[in-house]
């Protein structure tokens, strides 16, 4: 019971607040719609944290999208076995892991320790903070130290969730680490629009293609 | 030929009084919100110092604007890549401390204190810690040459200058620069968002935030190398000098133009070539961007163009007012005013007529020195802030001043008028009078040639009634 709840009732209720806010945040509530910097206050750590953390969150995003989504027989048949596979997530996991999670730490001390940023900063701005050092912290310590074999349990149940036939039973001996970073993964995706992460979204890759200066014409009413 | 409409402005320094008026309505109506406590979209500075913030102009330190690189314009700051791989972190950013931090009083402790031998005080308090603070700057911190021996070096007017000549007593020399958003012709805050959130308006030129698209990735802060465009820390967005296009669109001119007290402020349209840009732009003799530039301005009385901006569109109370230009006369007719640091390459709409001095030295019969070089502000310090060194315009709009005055005076007094310099000079009595006219006598109506927009037939608006741009 617990086991469903855990891994199919709450993953899906993550993923309508995330669908569902995302759409409701930027249809009501546009004029808060950013990254939030603190760079203007105060950069300290800032620039090693911010650098770090974001290459390394981004990285391990697309490493779980390469790794877990694409289930293993399809790699089988390009000639990438499982232990290869394995080998590589953890020398790569290592290598985002780490400075990801050192980034945290650096953009959770300055939160704390630094006077304006700690004035500046809200409830939410901390959750967010919480949350992601909870799941990447998590997710470093499996890589270190879980040596557990996720390309037949996890991987299949995750693929499970997003195609609608949820496999919960696959959950069941996975160890409470795991479970940990991905419970806490999923509450950071249902609590992403609510916070600052919605930026995520705002990547401005639309810079590259256009005019640099922009004119705006009015538009007369009909 | 692609014509545009530009909202432009000139100060004329001569008669700036240093008063800070023009900042105070604005800042009652525009930044008098938490976050935006520190931002000044009009502020008054003394030069020579290094403003606010400090050292704004210095862009081998603050990499705003553009340069010509490989013979290409390209932003200071880096380009398109450049700008998204180091988007989590912008080094080139200046930071609160450049500009100050925002205090306030705990005012209630002078009236709650008890009755002691000495008068109750009370120290400044952050707005943004609510901790005590000591002040280390701010937007006015220079006034009247304070502190200008510490910061004076890091003036880069003084190029060309030695500038501890100029920061002793006997050689002091100041003036007053009040500054806001230049509305260029090509700003490069608009260039440095990813996001398309700043914009140009195609009606009238003034430069926006797009509050509701800026995602704070604060490119545009770092790049307008006037330093106009601020971060509001607590929304975590940019905000700027929105020439007060509400008052604007309505045929009042803009708040600072209308408070002041010298009435040194004038406001007209411009038309201008706008398929000419990159071309005046990319001149590649600094000293070269003042002259192109004013090439860019159309002559608003000449039938083809006329004739051509009816075609594209240009609306007839637009036309109206460029004809009528208070800018156009000065920038152009009378070359008397000067963009302010042309060599950042925006091509900037808020242009300054140079100030007159007190003589700082005596005439010399051997000296080929004329009066302007002697007067106390360097002509080279002038040149520096407004044609990129070069002297020469500088001198002949100095020159023109006096002659203007010169010849006043012979009218008032019933002198006999020197024709002879008045013609040296390019000018005539009908000139002469035109000039006294608008610089010194002329009224709200001449001073502020502002066209009407009817905005309504854009938006529906009462939808857009008491809503504001800003929260
Ligand atoms: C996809 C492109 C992304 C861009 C362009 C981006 C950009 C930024 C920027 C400019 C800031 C402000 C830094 C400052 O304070 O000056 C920021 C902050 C932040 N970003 Fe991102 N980001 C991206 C993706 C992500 C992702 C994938 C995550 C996490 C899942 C993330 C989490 C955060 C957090 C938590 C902060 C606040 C850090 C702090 O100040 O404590 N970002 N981001
Ligand atoms: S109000 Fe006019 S005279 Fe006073 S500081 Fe501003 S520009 Fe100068």
């Amino acid at each position: 019971m617990m086991n469903t709840f855990a891994f199919v009732i709450y993953p899906y209720l993550a993923l309508t607040a995330f669908v569902v806010g995302h759409i409701y945040r930027y249809r009501t509530d546009r004029l808060t719609w950013n990254a939030k910097s603190s760079q203007f206050l105060e950069t300290g750590a800032l620039p090693v944290g911010i650098i770090l953390f974001h290459y390394g969150v981004i990285l391990a995003l697309l490493g779980h999208a390469g790794g877990l989504l694409i289930p293993q027989r399809i790699y089988d048949a390009m000639g990438i076995s499982g232990h290869s596979h394995t080998l590589v997530a953890y020398y790569a996991g290592l290598l985002v892991g780490n400075p990801a999670f050192i980034g945290i730490l650096l953009l959770l001390y300055r939160r704390v320790a630094r006077t304006r940023i700690r004035a500046t900063t809200t409830m939410n701005d901390f959750t967010t903070l919480a949350l992601l050092f909870l799941t990447v912290g998590a997710g470093l310590y499996n890589v270190l130290f879980g040596h557990y074999e996720v390309l037949y349990t996890v991987a299949p149940w995750l693929r499970g969730i997003l195609t609608l036939t949820p496999a919960p039973e696959l959950m069941r001996n996975v160890p409470p680490t795991y479970k940990i970073h991905i419970l806490s993964a999923f509450t950071l995706i249902g609590f992403a629009p609510f916070s600052r992460l919605i930026h995520i979204w705002s990547a401005p890759v639309g810079y590259l293609f256009r005019r640099l200066v922009v004119f705006r014409r009015r538009t007369v009413r009909a | 030929m692609k014509i545009k409409a530009q909202m432009a402005m000139v100060l004329n320094l001569d008669k700036c009084l240093g008063c800070h008026t023009c900042s105070i309505p604005c800042k009652n109506v525009w930044t008098n919100r938490a976050g935006a406590e520190y931002i000044w979209f009009n502020n008054v500075e003394t030069k020579p110092g290094i403003g606010y913030p400090k050292k704004w102009e210095d862009q081998d330190l603050r990499k705003g604007g553009w340069q010509l690189k490989d013979n290409r314009l390209s932003l200071k700051a880096g380009g398109r890549i450049d700008k998204l791989v180091n988007i989590f972190y912008n080094s080139d950013l200046s930071t609160i401390d450049d500009y100050y931090e925002p205090w306030t009083y705990d005012y209630g402790k002078l009236a709650s204190s008890p009755a002691r031998r000495h008068q109750p005080s009370i120290r400044p308090v952050s707005q943004i810690t609510g901790e005590n603070m000591d002040i280390k700057w701010g937007s006015n911190w220079e006034d009247d040459l304070a502190g200008v021996t510490e910061t004076g070096g890091g003036d880069v007017n003084f190029r060309g200058l030695a500038h501890e000549t100029y920061l002793q007593f006997k050689k002091v020399f100041m003036f007053y620069l009040p500054r806001l958003c230049e509305h260029c012709l090509n700003p490069a805050c608009v260039a440095s968002c990813p996001s398309g959130a700043l914009y140009k308006r195609d009606e009238d030129g003034i430069v926006l935030v797009d509050q509701e698209r800026c995602r704070g990735w604060r490119y545009c802060v770092s790049g307008c190398p006037y330093k106009k465009v601020y971060f509001n820390w607590k929304t975590g967005r940019s905000e700027k000098c929105l020439f007060c296009y509400p008052r604007t669109e309505s045929g009042q001119t803009t708040l600072c133009a209308h408070s002041c007290v010298g009435r040194i402020r004038y406001v007209g349209v411009m038309l201008y070539d706008a398929d000419r840009i990159s071309e005046a732009a990319s001149v590649e003799d600094e000293k070269g961007l003042y002259p192109r530039q004013t090439d860019l301005f159309l002559d608003p009385n000449a039938p083809d163009v006329i004739d051509a901006a009816r075609t594209q569109g240009i609306p007839e109370p637009y036309l109206e007012a460029a004809r009528r230009s208070p800018v156009y006369r000065m920038a152009v007719d009378w070359k008397i005013a000067f963009p302010l640091h042309p060599e950042f390459r925006t091509l900037p709409m808020v242009w300054y007529v140079p100030p007159l001095s007190p003589l700082a030295s005596l005439a010399d019969a051997d000296s080929p020195e004329t009066i302007i070089d002697r007067m106390r502000i360097p002509l080279t310090y002038l040149a520096n802030l407004l044609t990129a060194g070069d002297v020469e315009p500088i001198r002949l709009a100095l020159e023109r001043l006096m002659a203007l005055r010169s010849y006043m005076r012979a009218n008032r007094l019933g002198d006999v008028q020197d024709d002879e310099t008045l013609h040296r000079l390019g000018m005539t009595p009908e000139i002469a009078d035109a000039m006294y006219n608008l610089l010194a006598v002329a009224k709200y109506r001449d001073r502020f040639v502002v066209p009407t927009t009817h905005r309504e037939t854009e938006v529906e608006p009462h939808e857009f009634q008491g809503a504001c741009g800003f929260s």
